[in-house]
């Protein structure tokens, strides 16, 4: 029989999940959230500044990807709804943060919380593949469950 | 006949005042007479009777609405705001609720038993039902069928007071191109033509940009400045329009005479002499109450278009949307229904301060109810966003001991029936599987957190259940009973048009 590697890959990957979910779900609670991040007039906070390049985590929810298969997604504070009587069209929240993995990322659904994970970058940005422009970034992230 | 008339009132003084004396004396001796509940309820039914119905013409009449705000969702607000000036909060009364006359409302449209806000605000403007997603149109238009338009076009309450030389306002926290607002101005088979409709049809931005340029708008403050530009014009706030016309709406508003403003500096150095003012302060809707930075509030709107209006000594319509308790709700976030809830009950409160309850008409309701409701048993003065703590057998607050579902887990006072928050999550395989988190009262507290849902759909859904209508001024008290939502109208025009 011959080897499946991508299977494989995922498996492990998996396992390797489910070793860190207990230790994802205590860092839950201390990872960064999105008001840290942001002021209320939408002006970075000084620890935002303060960590920028730096590693972080940050809870919050996976919005429901622009494109399958790929490996950027953006983080909302609260699980990101799409309302047909308040909305004509898809609406992006101000305060929300780009993230951009070394894979392509599982999708989580919408309102499950997450803990995104990667170096933080500040200032604008526009994402050559979806054209998305965004505010802050995680790259290099990782993504688990909360 | 004078004399006679002093006789008979002198009459009926004393009668009334016997039946008094006799109602204080057999109740004086009661063992609960000297509660403060059995006081406070004889001073209610005081005040009832020597309430005395307003039957002047109106000369303004100003229609407050909070969209999504049902009886369940005011009773969430009404907590809220107690519990945030320092009561246990069941016992606050918001403004609007010390109004002297309330109705209970039905809100189902021509073609749908649960309403959406389109058809809802069209009723309260025109005096008719309407169809689900429709504005102002009669019962044979069809939605997003351009060509039904023509011949089913309705009036306006809004036109028919223009035409009684009256000022017109509208102020909405959510677009004013959103059905709400747009139900004071526009015509259209279809809600979401916001900035584009099909050839034949015009957009509803457009409709509204005519409405102001004709002078039959005079005031307009809220949200929506994209659906007023062009796709190459980025706004004051970086942002750019959505039309795909070419044309700059806010500049031919401004042509015309009116003043453009788009911040909360910008409109505090606003005239309010009486020259047409056109507020156009987000790209889309105006932000949460929670979040707002940079906007005026609702209430501070409201003095701006009030203050505009009373230069017509003719008077004035001025329709108020609170446009985002509703969209909270839609995401499941009682903490931003209740906060911006509590700004639409400011904003009346500025109007009712504003105005003279001998010349203006001021009804406060919504257009429909959302899927919200409620868990037991609480104790008093449970905080109404938290989980729900237990009834305490000996004192008045809550004891400190959360309550428990039968899988041993506390629980949110407020849940909605479907939405964001629904415990049943998407599994790999497709199915909804879910387990109730085991949460705590500071975590259910928490500003973003969603009140747990039972049926997985991403945005909450409206309910059909009645809302309220309170009003204070003249001809108020024709608001009784359970109404139809399309009475609201012609208590409206029975107010301005009384002799």
């Amino acid at each position: 029989m011959r080897p499946r590697p991508i299977a494989r890959r995922r498996l492990l990957a998996v396992l390797a999940a489910a070793a860190v979910a207990p230790a994802l779900r205590a860092r839950a609670a201390e990872a960064l959230r999105m008001r840290d991040l942001y002021e209320k007039d939408l002006s970075f906070s000084a620890l935002a500044r303060e960590l920028e390049g730096s590693r972080v985590e940050v809870s919050g929810f996976m919005a429901p990807p622009l494109k399958a298969q790929s490996r950027f997604f953006v983080l909302t504070k609260r699980p990101m709804a799409v309302c047909p009587f308040c909305e004509s069209e898809a609406e992006w929240p101000d305060d929300i943060l780009a993230v951009f993995a070394d894979r392509v990322v599982d999708v989580i659904p919408f309102n499950v919380p997450i803990v995104g994970s990667g170096v933080l970058r500040l200032g604008g940005h526009t994402d050559p593949e979806t054209g998305f422009v965004s505010r802050v970034r995680l790259e290099r992230a990782s993504v688990a469950r909360a | 006949m004078l004399r006679n008339t002093a006789a008979i009132a002198l009459a009926l003084a004393t009668l009334g005042g016997a039946a008094a004396a006799q109602t204080a004396a057999q109740t004086a001796d009661l063992p609960q007479a000297g509660s403060g509940w059995f006081t406070d309820g004889k001073a209610a039914i005081d005040a009832r009777l020597a309430a005395q119905p307003i039957v002047k013409r109106a000369k303004n009449v100003i229609l407050f609405i909070a969209d999504g705000m049902g009886v369940g969702t005011n009773f969430a607000i009404r907590v809220f705001d107690g519990q945030q000036k320092g009561m246990l909060g069941e016992e606050n009364v918001l403004p609007y609720e010390a109004f002297p006359n309330v109705a209970l409302v039905k809100t189902y449209n021509i073609n749908a038993q649960t309403p959406d806000s389109a058809p809802t605000a069209g009723a309260m403007n025109t005096g008719v039902k309407q169809r689900f997603n429709l504005i102002n149109l009669g019962e044979n238009a069809i939605t997003k069928d351009c060509a039904t338009e023509a011949g089913n076009q309705l009036t306006t309450f809004g036109e028919i007071v223009s035409g009684m030389d009256k000022s017109v306002g509208i102020i909405s926290t959510a677009r004013l191109t959103h059905a709400t607002p747009a139900a004071v101005y526009a015509k259209t088979a279809y809600r979401n033509w916001e900035d584009a409709a099909p050839e034949g049809c015009m957009d509803i931005a457009s409709q509204m940009a005519e409405a102001m340029k004709s002078g039959m708008i005079d005031v307009a403050l809220g949200g929506g400045r994209r659906h007023f530009l062009p796709e190459s014009v980025t706004d004051d706030e970086g942002k750019t329009g959505r039309r795909k016309d070419g044309k700059d709406l806010v500049a031919e508003i401004t042509a015309g005479g009116a003043q453009y403003v788009w911040n909360d500096e910008t409109a505090k150095a606003a005239k309010l002499d009486g020259t047409p003012l056109l507020g156009l302060f987000e790209s889309s809707h105006m932000k949460y109450e929670y979040d707002r930075t940079g906007e005026p509030s609702l209430a501070e709107m409201t003095e701006m278009a009030i203050k505009s209006l009373s230069n017509n000594e003719n008077g004035y319509y001025l329709e108020i949307e609170g446009g985002r308790v509703d969209h909270a709700n839609h995401a499941g976030n009682a903490f931003r229904t209740v906060t911006d809830g509590v700004a639409f009950a400011q904003a009346v409160a500025m109007a009712d301060e504003l105005t003279d309850d001998e010349d203006t008409l001021i009804i406060v309701t919504a257009d429909h109810e959302h899927s919200i409701a409620f868990n037991g048993y609480c104790g008093r003065g449970t905080p109404i966003t938290g989980l729900c703590f237990d009834v305490d057998n000996e004192g008045v607050k809550h004891s400190d001991e959360l309550v428990t579902a039968d899988d041993g887990k506390p629980y949110p006072v407020i849940g909605y029936l479907n939405g964001p928050g629904s415990i049943l999550v998407k599994q790999a395989d497709g199915s909804y599987k879910g387990e109730r988190p085991d949460l705590t009262q500071e975590q259910a507290m928490d500003p973003e957190f969603l009140q747990q849902a039972l049926l997985p759909k991403s945005s909450e859904s409206h309910s059909a259940e009645d809302v309220v209508a309170w009003a204070k001024g003249p001809y108020a008290h024709l608001l009784s009973g359970t109404i139809e939502q399309n009475v609201i109208f012609h208590v409206m025009m029975h107010a301005v048009t009384a002799e």
